[in-house]
């Protein structure tokens, strides 16, 4: 699709654009950094670096409150020099992490499963846009900017889940997998991703393969070797930490909430204002609520399974326990990849506009809260409760125009006019 | 410079001649510059071991004994200190600090015990009832502001015969000591406050001191070979009291401004006059007695110090020789003179009031108070409720390097990164920091718990500092006053220097510092629950609504009732278009 | 759903696109007049404590007597060194604070600023309160030279007395800070800064000796010379930077004390008389919110709010009969309510504007106005969005009634032009202009990028004019005034030589650029109300202005532009006030260098690129 030159060209801005960042305002990534807007305490770079200095001085981080983060990052990092003396290793790493999603993105773009796919061929095909537009969508997205001159690990979430769906969309089942993998094992909830992209898997298979493979031995086949990767993950965890601690420490914690630093979310307001009896039910209560949009969409769009996992990013981004706005920016880089929907849409502009007030308004709020102390918590609360209703109403809009899409196909007749639904 | 030596020797001197008496009380008086007076009391009463296992306690107050073996509790330490004491005035600590406390209250103690867990259970047992005891809220501290300190904290007793001892310290910085904690600590002595140096003790007088501190320390004593064991309890008072302020009358204490005709013109100045005039600051000693400052007459001597010996001296006072003291008894005393003159003790009458009269004086010579070897000052750096940095300046005035333990106890709700720890040495490029030792706060559950040993060159300042979070509590766990801020215990730095005869160490403490935590709306529980449900309803029901339904094509359902609801409101709709329509 | 689906029915009327116009405007004239009705009785309320703690005018004062006779000999003292250096005054100052067995320590500082140097020294003392344990102090600030730059006699002197008299109180529950700063906005900011360890080490010194967390800070600003003067009321003077305000329940102490248990009467806003009228409190309103528009340290106390340390300034104000004494007794009673606090202030609001000195306006009252002011760009920016969405003119559609109504004939007639599409509907047929029914895909590349374009272009002035030579300012202004006049129609000219934008890009130029003034004005709002109606009221017109092929109509509406130019109207704004527009920008540089003042960003920021983005749509029609 995207001439070679283009992209090169594209992907040379935007690392230059990195950075020209990093390097011209040397104090703005431990300031983006500090934002609980874009890391939180299970994504902080700053915790992240605390991990490093406990896990370099053989203290396990996980014996303390501060390192909520995955333990295989640790090593990884520990690889590069010290950031705080020597920055400039690091910048590139994240530069690169960037780079790669968004060839991720350009790969599914290309695949072309967001229109047509086994079971199903959007009316609308011909309207798309390019998968270089669509990655320069990402990576010039300021939530990107900011996520990766933060320095968030949840770039690294979101480079493996875009892997993960660019390798489904190519049918590549061993790579998938391996991704999907690395994605449960980092951020926990992406796991709820695998029945959609291995669906889209297997259709993607089958078109290739003209006969499509045994469907029972084909699930049984990548969930056991999904367990499998997941397991050797978690074993090879606890060989470096030298204990099952850190199950603890990060699935525990996104599980159970101790830590209620503010974000973008509707969680940490909501228990942090519980009362304590009750905290253990709702706790459950919204974590059922995040699991049971997986098996409704994927039933209900069994045929645009790629439209599932875009869609269950967005309610990530909305509903589970710390969000920043790195999960936004994945969600709403994915979105383009459906412009076909785009005309079905109804209230983009109401939409992205509130989600435009909020990113300024929050920043404000927050400042009036914490600082100034003029305002209180009320104020920045309000805040994210609207940016979650901007973002719902975006994936609820899409679900619709994608619903509204697949009904032209089935009843042509009805193109262009006034539906309702009984 | 002498005087302070020879007290220095006075106080090791003490400790020896306690080990031998039974019971023994001085209180050591000492002016100090700015018209305030250092007086410092101390008992001490002895149990030998065997009669304190079989419960037979003769001086040493049964109730907390029997506390202590219930606890296993082998050595006790507990402080109650209020206010500050200002080093660049008043110069060396009593007692190198090794008997006073953070503001708060402070405790720390050998357990015995089997296992950690055991050590624990005990701890609390011993917190539980020495906060009935003493009326102290001790029984706040829990596993988060409890601490196993591994460098700052040496056992003073003799514990060759006892294994698997547990240190174990807390402290309670929010804690305000009042009269309710020194009537207990009265009852504790054998004369009870009625008689001796005792009797002095007055909590009105205690408590509006500049700086004050109260001390109980349990240890056992052994003879050389572990011999004839005792079970040795020391109090002390220490506290600091403005002479002007503590001779005000009780039913009079305002501090009105002087009639003009008693404040010192400066009358070299050229508009001095009738209505104008510079003050000058008083140069002589002021003049003042124990009954005076102190609210209440010294009733004579306590029967159970010894009649005759160094241990009878009960009140000494540190001044220099030409100070002229007058001792106003109707009753039999003695006099001793110690370390050429500047020490001068008395043995109390029996029976009879006993009161030292100060006249106002003019000196020529000043008593000469040895500096501090170090000076500590901590605060937090940066505003806002969200993170700051904890800044300690330890100054090391003295021409020899000093090596010291640094200890700090944090709450769990303030989150330190030890990566951004930083000690810098303004004359020297070298790291201080020689060993450290840090244990993580985890969440609800233990504080943090960082030592650093460190070595500090002559005639430098060393600067710490560290990054931290501030976490936001549930709304249930905010105390009443939110908005004030949370105490953060004072960090207690101990100087190792190999010069030091006694094991009592030398100890230097922090102010306390105020943590505001970032704050809920402690008003509207509700309101967030059902807010936060309705957004999340309205995502949800969207969702599923476009989920289970299925579409058709608007000329194919019946108009009107059959929609139910919709059809109601699809009439509406069209009703009103039809209105536009006209217009 | 069924009801958002009918309203997306309405949504393709045409009919609706009229209504915004006349909805924003609606907007606007009641944002107005909701702030003119403010002043009334019925709207605003009376000042109350609210904070239990503070008690004020509780405890009887005794600054009386011979400390008169102290205060005179240190006024004296202070007069002698009007003429020294400043390393002389500060040992002076310090020796006397000394006296007084407090710690004394100074802190040098030094801004540059539009090529000045700002440079000075502050001199400070803490009591150590008998109660305290260092964790929490409040300040007593009298400046050297107060605002108006004349030698704080009687303030220093007051202050000097205080501390000695303080020192003999034993019921300080919070450390007393005596600072003595070498002028009134520079000296405090550094001190504040620096204690706060926020500063930056290599031009100002960092401090010596602290003490605890801020609760509050008084600041006395009484100029008179050596042999005093009796005055009249206390000007109570309560702004800070960026327009943040200190807690309403300081303000009401501060009144309560002075005019309840003193007996001074209090005036605020240089309103010397204060017949409670409506048209005093009006004046007192608006330039209430002037101040606090314009954002500029009003006084040594504005330095301390930035950090959430409430901090008020006491002026002396006229010839009365009140002596120094009255007003030390003032601050004593003041010390004593602060001494009382438990809490940080937090009871009392932080947003509000004040009538007269007991008489206010909370948030939720006055809020509305300018978030009615904002919302009206928003409601435009939707409706051009809506319109953008049109493919081209409609003519006056039918609705979709079944034709039994009478809305038939036109129906039929239109049938005849436009394109209709057939909906059946229960039998009956409902005849639609097919154009309403598709909106047409906008294109959204070229308005975006030249609206992001122009708001990072305001960045080059702001760099400009906080970082010129003071002496170069005047040209300067005139030259960037000049060219961000004819910047739009060259713009304007290029755009429609070059890239040719179409009706819509042009109609969405204006939206997006509507859009983020109305999301930063409203944003703006919770921070700086006053700053937010202001510059709404100055942009109001940008609503209504759409680009026509009209050439004189446009030729007029970019004449009315001209004028609205931001630079224009500050011209003209400090013209009506009498300032020197050089010593304006001279001082807006200072605040952007020392106090962080916000004001420019927002001129360069959003202002000025709304205003930029208006008339290169309007001019755009000269060039059609």
């Amino acid at each position: 699709m995207a001439s070679e030159p283009q992209k090169a060209l594209l992907f040379a801005a935007a690392a230059a654009v990195r950075l020209l960042l990093f390097t011209a305002f040397p104090s703005l990534p431990s300031l983006l950094a500090g934002r609980v807007e874009v890391s939180t305490p299970v994504t902080s770079f700053k915790r992240l670096q605390e991990g490093l200095f406990l896990y370099t001085r053989n203290v396990s981080p996980y014996d303390g409150g501060v390192y909520h983060q995955a333990p295989l990052l640790l090593p990884l990092f520990s690889l590069l020099p010290n950031p705080s003396y020597s920055p400039f290793a690091t910048n590139v790493f994240y530069t690169m992490v960037d780079l790669l999603s968004a060839y991720a993105l350009m790969q599914i773009a290309n695949s072309g499963q967001a229109t047509v796919t086994r079971l199903f061929t959007s009316s609308r095909k011909e309207l798309r846009w390019s998968s270089v537009a669509i990655a320069a969508g990402f990576l010039f997205n300021p939530f990107t900017v900011a996520t990766c001159i933060a320095r968030s690990t949840s770039a690294l979430t979101n480079l493996f889940i875009l892997t993960a769906m660019a390798k489904a969309s190519q049918g590549a089942t061993i790579t998938f997998v391996l991704s999907m993998a690395m994605a449960s094992y980092l951020a926990m909830h992406p796991v709820l991703l695998f029945p959609p992209l291995l669906i889209l898997c297997y259709d993607v298979q089958s078109t290739k393969m003209k006969a499509s493979p045994h469907t029972f031995r084909f699930i049984a086949t990548h969930s056991r070797r999904l367990i499998i990767a997941l397991g050797a993950l978690l074993y090879l965890s606890k060989l470096l930490t030298g204990s099952w601690d850190f199950l603890g420490a990060t699935y525990g914690v996104r599980l159970l909430l101790p830590d209620l630093t503010p974000n973008v979310g509707l969680w940490w307001y909501f228990f942090t204002e519980m009362f304590d009896s009750f905290r253990e039910f709702f706790l459950g209560v919204f974590w059922l609520h995040v699991a049971s949009y997986m098996p409704g969409l994927t039933i209900r769009l069994r045929k645009q399974p790629l439209f599932v996992a875009t869609t269950l990013t967005g309610i990530f981004a909305i509903f589970t326990p710390y969000p920043s706005i790195a999960d936004a920016a994945l969600y709403l880089s994915l979105v383009p990849v459906f412009r076909h929907l785009f005309p079905l849409m109804r209230y983009t502009f109401l939409a992205s506009s509130s989600i435009l007030y909020t990113s300024f308004l929050g920043p404000a709020f927050y400042h009036l809260w914490i600082y100034a102390g003029s305002g209180n918590a009320n104020f920045f609360y309000a805040i994210t409760l609207v940016w979650s209703l901007g973002l719902s109403v975006i994936v609820g809009d899409s679900l619709y125009a994608a619903l509204r899409d697949e009904l032209d196909v089935e009843r042509p007749e009805l193109r262009g006019k006034e539906v309702k639904r009984i | 410079m002498v005087s302070s030596l020879v007290l220095f020797l006075l106080n090791t001197f003490i400790a020896y001649v306690a080990a031998s008496s039974d019971y023994y009380e001085r209180l050591l008086i000492r002016p100090l510059p700015q018209s305030s007076v250092l007086t410092s009391f101390n008992f001490r009463s002895n149990e030998s071991a065997d009669a304190f296992e079989h419960q037979n306690f003769r001086y040493f107050p049964r109730s907390l004994g029997q506390i202590l073996q219930h606890a296993g509790t082998k050595e006790l330490h507990l402080r109650f200190a209020l206010g500050r004491w200002d080093a660049e005035s008043w110069g060396q600590r009593p007692w190198n600090g090794a008997r006073e406390g953070g503001t708060g209250v402070e405790l720390w103690a050998w357990v015995e015990a089997q296992s950690e867990e055991e050590a624990f259970a005990r701890w609390l047992t011993l917190t539980n009832a020495l906060s009935g005891l003493f009326c102290a809220s001790l029984n706040f501290i829990d596993a988060t502001k409890t601490i196993r300190p591994v460098m700052t904290f040496q056992p003073e007793g003799y514990h060759a015969n006892s294994s698997n001892l547990h240190l174990l310290h807390g402290t309670l910085p929010h804690e305000v000591v009042c009269t309710e904690n020194l009537t207990p600590f009265l009852k504790l002595l054998p004369c009870k406050g009625k008689a001796g140096i005792s009797s002095l003790l007055n909590g009105h007088k205690l408590f509006d001191a500049s700086w004050q501190t109260m001390s109980i320390d349990v240890r056992p004593m052994c003879g050389p070979g572990g011999g004839d064991c005792t079970l040795e309890m020391e109090q002390t008072v220490d506290m600091v009291l403005d002479i002007d302020r503590s001779k005000r009358p009780r039913d009079n204490p305002i501090p009105r401004p002087l009639p003009i005709e008693e404040i010192e013109c400066d009358t070299s100045k050229g508009y001095n006059g009738g209505d104008t005039c510079y003050p000058l600051d008083k140069s002589e000693e002021p003049a003042w007695n124990l009954t005076e400052i102190f609210g209440q007459p010294l009733k004579g001597a306590c029967p159970l110090t010894e009649q005759s010996g160094e241990g009878s001296m009960t009140v000494c006072i540190n001044t220099p020789p030409e100070r002229i003291l007058q001792v106003n008894t109707t009753g039999q005393y003695e006099e001793a003179k110690l370390a050429s003159d500047t020490v001068r003790c008395y043995k109390l009458p029996t029976g009879a009031d006993f009161d030292l009269v100060l006249p106002q004086q003019r000196m020529t010579t000043g008593l000469v108070l040895t500096g501090p070897q170090l000076f500590a000052a901590r605060s937090i750096n940066g505003h806002g409720q969200e993170r700051g940095s904890v800044q300690a300046v330890i100054k090391n005035p003295s021409s020899h390097s000093v090596e010291f333990v640094y200890l700090e106890s944090l709450p769990w709700f303030m989150k330190p990164y030890l990566h951004t720890l930083r000690a810098r040495v303004d004359n020297s490029l070298e790291n201080p920091v020689k060993e450290t030792y840090y244990r993580p706060a985890v969440d609800r559950k233990r504080g943090t718990h960082l030592e650093l040993r460190m070595i500090i060159p002559p005639a430098s300042t060393l600067t710490l500092t560290y990054d931290f979070d501030k976490a936001i509590l549930r709304y249930t766990e905010y105390p009443p006053d939110a908005n004030r801020g949370f105490d953060v215990a004072p960090a207690v730095i101990r100087l190792i220097n190999p010069g030091s005869s006694d094991n009592k160490g030398i100890y230097l403490r922090t102010t306390s510092l105020l943590l505001p935590l970032p704050t809920p709306d402690f008003s509207m529980p509700y309101n967030v629950i059902i807010l936060t449900s309705t957004v999340m309803a309205l995502g949800f029901g969207n969702i599923f609504n476009l989920l289970v339904r299925r579409f058709v094509g608007i000329d194919e359902v019946q108009a009107g009732g059959a929609g139910g609801l919709q059809g109601v409101l699809r009439g509406k709709i069209d009703s009103l278009k039809a209105l536009f329509g006209r217009g | 759903m069924a009801l958002i689906s009918t309203l997306l029915a309405l949504r393709k009327d045409a009919r609706l696109l009229k209504i915004p116009p006349y909805l924003s405007a609606l907007c606007i004239i009641v944002g107005v007049v909701w702030l003119l009705v403010l002043p009334l009785q019925e709207y605003s309320r009376n000042t109350y404590v609210s904070e239990n703690a503070l008690l004020p005018g509780q405890v009887h004062t005794y600054f009386t007597g011979s400390e008169h006779n102290i205060f005179r000999a240190y006024r004296h003292e202070v007069a002698s060194l009007g003429d020294r250096t400043t390393q002389e005054r500060n040992q002076r100052l310090g020796d006397i604070l000394r006296s007084s067995n407090l710690k004394v320590a100074t802190q040098k500082y030094s801004y540059a600023t539009s090529g000045r140097n700002i440079s000075d020294e502050n001199v400070y003392a803490i009591l150590q309160g008998p109660r305290a344990d260092a964790t929490e102090a409040i300040v007593l600030i009298a400046a050297w030279r107060n605002m108006d730059n004349e030698i704080n006699h009687s303030g220093v002197a007051l202050v000097l007395t205080l501390a000695r008299y303080f020192k003999r109180w034993s019921l300080w529950s919070k450390d007393i800070i005596i600072l003595i700063s070498g002028d009134s906005t520079s000296g405090p900011q550094a001190w504040v800064d620096a204690y706060h360890n926020s500063h930056n080490p290599e031009t100002i010194e960092s401090l010596s000796i602290k003490s605890g967390a801020l609760q509050g800070a008084i600041a006395i600003d009484y100029p008179a010379g050596p042999w005093g003067h009796r005055y009249d009321k206390l000007h109570i003077v309560y702004d800070g930077v960026n327009g943040q305000l200190a807690n309403l329940d300081l303000f009401n102490t501060a009144v309560s004390v002075a005019s309840g248990q003193m007996g001074i009467g209090c005036t605020l806003q240089r309103m010397w008389k204060h017949d409670d009228s409506y048209k005093e409190r009006l004046q007192t309103m608006l330039r209430g919110m002037i101040s606090q528009g314009v954002g500029h340290a009003s006084g040594p106390h504005s330095s301390f709010i930035p950090y959430h340390v409430d901090a008020i300034t006491l002026q002396t104000v006229g010839d009365g009969w009140h002596d120094e004494m009255s007003l030390g007794r003032t601050v004593e009673s003041l010390f004593r309510s602060l001494n009382n606090l438990l809490e940080h202030l937090h009871q009392s609001f932080f947003f509000y504007l004040l009538l007269h000195a007991n008489r206010f306006v909370s948030i939720g009252t006055y809020l509305p106005s300018a978030m009615l002011i904002a919302v009206n760009f928003s409601i435009t920016s939707i409706a051009l969005w809506v319109a953008s969405g049109r493919a081209g003119k409609i003519p006056n559609p039918a609705s979709t009634v079944p034709p039994a109504t009478p809305g038939e004939k036109s129906t039929s007639s239109i049938t005849t032009k436009t394109p209709m599409t057939v909906a059946k509907k229960d039998g009956m047929i409902a005849l639609i202009p097919t154009a309403l029914l598709q909106t047409n895909e906008r294109a959204l590349f070229l308005p975006l990028a030249f609206v992001l374009a122009t708001h990072f272009l305001g960045l080059l002035p702001l760099y400009i004019f906080n970082n010129t030579h003071s002496s170069y300012l005047d040209l300067t202004f005139t030259i960037v005034a000049l060219l961000s006049t004819l910047l739009p129609h060259l713009t304007a000219f290029s755009l429609k030589r070059f890239s040719r934008p179409t009706e819509q890009e042009t109609i969405l130029i204006q939206c997006f650029s509507l859009l983020l003034l109305g999301m930063f004005l409203a944003a703006l709002a919770t921070l700086n109300f006053s700053l937010s109606v202001l510059i709404g009221i100055a942009t109001s017109p940008l609503t209504f202005i759409r680009s026509t092929k009209n050439k004189p109509v446009s030729g007029a509406l970019s004449l009315l532009l001209a004028v609205l130019n931001p630079m224009v109207i500050i011209r003209g704004a400090t013209f009506y006030f009498g300032q020197d527009i050089m010593s304006v920008l001279v001082k807006a540089a200072e605040g952007w260098h020392v106090w962080g003042l916000w004001t420019q960003v927002v001129v360069w920021l959003v202002w000025w690129p709304a205003w930029f983005a208006g008339s290169v749509v309007v001019s755009g029609g000269l060039f059609a």
